[in-house]
């Protein structure tokens, strides 16, 4: 994945050689008021409400889903607002009071579909998983552990689960808690939508933690990397989704919108879009969809992930002590141990840019603070012009002769292993296993995570939006979290969020002082555990008010 | 590493008693190796050094890191799906067999399904030998190639099976038809692993000058392994970036291709028990298996075909093949002082096409493929 110059060192005129200049790649234009909004612009707000419905009466249902039609909030709403607060931040150098918003977007399960379209038009949505729903069988195949005494692991979760999906999942955000309190009451069913009408079965709300904003429980900042993601938001004038202030590569490694996020054609997040070959990038026509109003829509997965922050916390601290007596970790702190497992320090710099201590003005650029690759000595970004744009005065991210800086199994590794090739492909097959995460921390932080937990809970409402739940998420989550020799080789689990059947899991670390050997930690436990959650569909605000919506056959 | 013979795969049993027939197998060992370093020699810039060596010949008594291993998944990069939820093509993986045809699995993984009468799987055997191990014992102990087969695939094999005009016939049908006693794919040769590795220890730059070091394009350039297989770039771009790092390269003993494990955790049966005792190790170690069996153990109501993955059918055999991580294992030196110049590729991979999208067609000279 490594980025090129467009003129290499060593023909820096290309006089006899001239350098290739790449050819423009025509990206589709993307249905911007049809797509939900929250699939790929995002949210980005500091408090949100999740509600999950169970259908009563379908007429009562579609009755509630043509009134809350007109509150669904579509990419253009969302892409706008988000570009105007962007445009005010960075005018005021904080953020905007008083610019507020309050959004809400929707996704069905299988049963809801099937209930609301047909039963064919649910199993013919694109996804195996989809199709079976995060029920016992699906939460074993993600390596979730057995509450004591139980037999399916989901038995205990608070929302979703064996027998008990929702059939519909709201998700409702705004920059302020009391619009958002307001919008939550005018959107859940209530008397007033009939005696049978969608009955409300879970609800919680989620917000940025006010300690530490962006940072999730364990205390590291949540998010930075997200892909880029291909598609015209307009032709006239060309605008972008996703602006681009790097050169286009001419050596056909993947192209960058800005460092640190590479452009993945929208075909791995929305369906009936171009996606991009998994050998070497280049666009593939959409894949033919089984029903026209599939187009525009996404899969969406919640999980509800508890934190065991005391535990989490207390388990870095021992495991550093102990290391830091080993030949090789001399001076291994707590935070050091805990950035080796992330492949980030707690403020968001990179292990790879900042291996001995945590940089954060570095986490603050946001042109550096994702900026490298896992192979190569990262190159320096090839700005445009025009961007305006120029390199942070931080340190490169730099191969070792002592082992891999940021270790082969930290989080941040399994999840996104870049440039590095894996058990099944090279940088642009791990590209098409990208997600969108749209998540957001729930319950309190924890006082004093080394004075033990306090019994109250607290953890991650994980959402995150992709074509395909068999090839993305659980992808990642099974094949490569979970997997102690994959990818790239056996250096161990995701210590963050790899689950294995015992719950022991283990990591081998480089020395942090060249010339000794490498150490393995073990994890006794798991810190993160799921307590809910479920497998939905996103349609297109047009499939909700035409076909979900429709009564008798009529919309 | 220096190590004065090249032991069997898997450190199998089969030259126990037989020095003679051990000398042999490392010596053709030692010709693999030696034609690796030839081609690698051939290849590097002019008063570099061969980063690739013999470990026999010319072994290296300095120190080495751990020993690092590379793996791939085990099912077909081929037969995945050619796009965002297409399933993978299972069935494509796995055609009738018949005798005389080559299974066309190409990670140095290959299985074959026994079904019972209403066309359910009973039991699926997995092989990741070389078939060039099964070439010399033909010539060199037919009767040790006999047995093995008498022991893991029917007692009623007999060397007439086996051998045609004095020559095995590695696609004799009790390694087609009927079942899977070694790799037949043509480039699921342990020579081929060998020679791929060394090819894969030239640094290599593209047409306008830069090394090249995404793994597909590795391939290509270097025209060793196939860019559309899981296991050759990975095994390219495992090994060049060792010897980018200034070291000396070579493979583990005893020399192989493995199953390095199955990720069963998500098999479930009717019952909803896990499927613990099924994957039986019948030749090779923990992490360096070199035959394995999925099968219910003796006493179990259940048959494959009741297995589920997710609350999905066992259908394939590839589903459980693409369960399956593969392996071989790299050794390289502790020093890092050779700095060879990158050279050019072999196939060229200029730019223009990688933009468009459209691959240069692979050259496969180290594995030929069928």
């Amino acid at each position: 994945m490594a980025r090129r110059k467009t003129a290499p060192a060593d023909n820096p005129a290309g006089a006899s050689n001239p350098a290739p200049k790449p050819r423009p790649v025509a990206e589709p234009l993307l249905d911007v008021h049809d797509m939900q909004g929250n699939i790929l612009a995002g949210f980005k707000k500091d408090h949100q409400h999740l509600i999950a419905l169970k259908i009563r009466g379908i007429p009562e249902a579609r009755r509630w889903l043509a009134r809350v039609l007109p509150h669904i909030s579509s990419l253009a709403e969302v892409h706008q607002f988000n570009a105007l607060f962007k445009m005010r931040r960075a005018r005021l150098n904080r953020d905007p009071h008083g610019l507020a918003a309050t959004w809400m977007n929707l996704a069905f399960s299988h049963d809801g579909i099937a209930k609301l379209a047909s039963a064919d038009d649910a199993d013919a949505l694109p996804d195996d998983s989809f199709r079976l729903g995060l029920g016992k069988e699906r939460s074993e195949f993600l390596g979730d552990p057995l509450p004591a005494g139980q037999t399916d692991p989901t038995a205990k979760w608070f929302v979703g689960g064996t027998g008990r999906a929702p059939d519909i999942f709201l998700i409702v955000a705004s920059d302020c808690p009391k619009q958002l309190a307001l919008e939550v009451e005018r959107i859940r069913p209530g008397a007033a939508d009939g005696p049978d009408a969608p009955e409300p079965i879970w609800d919680e709300r989620g917000e940025t933690r006010t300690a530490q904003p962006g940072h999730e429980h364990f205390g590291f900042r949540d998010g930075v990397s997200q892909p880029g993601v291909r598609g015209l938001i307009s032709r006239s004038p060309k605008m972008y989704l996703t602006p681009r202030v790097l050169k286009p590569p001419v050596d056909g490694s993947p192209e960058f919108a800005k460092p640190g996020q590479p452009l993945v054609w929208p075909g791995h997040f929305v369906l009936g879009y171009p996606f991009g070959d998994r050998r070497d990038g280049s666009r593939q026509d959409s894949v033919p969809l089984a029903r026209p109003w599939f187009k525009n829509g996404s899969f969406l997965v919640f999980r509800r992930l508890n934190q065991n922050v005391a535990g989490f916390t207390a388990f870095v601290a021992a495991a550093a002590a102990k290391l830091a007596a080993e030949p090789g970790f001399d001076g291994l702190t707590p935070a050091h141990l805990g950035a080796l497992l992330v492949g980030r320090w707690p403020s968001g710099a990179p292990v790879s840019r900042a291996p001995a201590l945590d940089n954060p003005a570095l986490a603050k650029d946001g042109l550096s603070n994702n900026d490298f690759l896992f192979t190569v000595d990262t190159p320096p970004p090839d700005f445009l012009p025009r961007s305006g744009a120029s390199p942070g005065a931080f340190p490169r991210a730099l191969e070792s002769l002592n082992g891999p800086v940021c270790p082969h199994a930290a989080h941040i590794f399994k999840v996104n292993p870049r440039d590095h090739v894996t058990d099944v492909g090279n940088e642009f097959d791990t590209l098409t296993r990208r997600i969108l995460r749209r998540g957001i921390p729930f319950g309190p932080s924890l006082a004093d995570p080394l004075n033990g937990d306090d019994g109250v809970e607290r953890g991650l409402h994980f959402l995150c939006y992709q074509a395909s739940i068999v090839d993305q998420f659980e992808f990642l989550q099974q094949d490569w979290t979970n997997n102690r020799a994959v990818p790239p080789t056996a250096n161990g689990h995701d210590l963050i969020i790899g689950q294995s059947p015992t719950l022991e899991r283990s990591i081998t670390l480089s020395p942090i002082v060249p010339g000794a050997a490498g150490q393995t930690v073990t994890a006794p436990t798991q810190w993160v555990t799921p307590t809910g959650g479920g497998y939905f569909f996103a349609p297109s605000i047009s499939a909700i008010r035409n076909v979900l919506c429709r009564q008798d056959g009529q919309p | 590493m220096k190590i004065d013979h090249f032991d069997p795969p898997g450190n199998n049993s089969d030259f126990v008693g037989n020095p003679a027939l051990a000398k042999k197998w490392s010596a053709k060992m030692s010709q693999f190796f030696d034609e690796g370093v030839s081609r690698a020699n051939g290849a590097i810039s002019a008063g570099g050094t061969c980063q690739f060596y013999n470990p026999v010949t010319h072994g290296l008594t300095a120190p080495d890191l751990p020993p690092a291993d590379i793996a791939w998944n085990g099912f077909p990069r081929k037969f995945l799906g050619s796009g965002p939820g297409v399933p993978p093509k299972f069935d494509l993986a796995e055609p009738p067999a018949a005798t005389g045809v080559p299974r066309d699995q190409d990670e140095y993984l290959e299985w074959y399904a026994n079904k019972d009468t209403a066309e359910k799987i009973t039991a699926i055997h997995f092989t990741c030998e070389g078939y060039d191990y099964y070439q010399f014992l033909g010539a060199e102990a037919p009767d040790i190639l006999v047995a093995l087969y008498q022991k893991f695939i029917s007692p009623a094999v007999a060397k007439a099976d086996l051998f045609s005009g004095g020559i095995y016939d590695v696609l004799n049908h009790w390694n087609t038809r009927d079942a899977a006693m070694h790799l037949t794919h043509g480039a699921n040769a342990l020579e081929a692993e060998v020679l791929l590795g060394g090819d894969a220890t030239v640094r290599r730059k593209n047409s306008a000058g830069v090394e090249v070091t995404s793994p597909d394009v590795l391939c290509t350039c270097g025209a060793f392994g196939d860019p559309r297989r899981n296991s050759d770039p990975a095994i390219g771009a495992g090994v060049n970036a060792l010897v980018r790092q200034g070291r000396m390269i070579t493979l583990a003993n005893p020399v192989g291709l493995y199953i390095d494990h199955i990720d069963d955790a998500s098999f479930r049966l009717p019952d909803g028990s896990a499927t613990n005792g099924w994957f039986q190790i019948v030749r090779g170690s923990p992490g360096h298996t070199l035959r394995a069996i999925f099968a219910p153990p003796a006493g179990s109501p259940f048959i494959v075909s009741d297995v589920k993955i997710g609350g999905t059918p066992v259908k394939f055999g590839g589903q459980i093949a693409q369960k399956i991580t593969m392996k071989l294992t790299g050794v390289a030196s502790a020093s890092n002082t050779i700095h060879n110049a990158p050279v050019p590729c072999v196939v060229p991979v200029g730019t223009a096409h990688l933009t468009t999208g459209a691959a240069p067609k692979p050259k496969r000279p180290t594995r030929g493929g069928n």
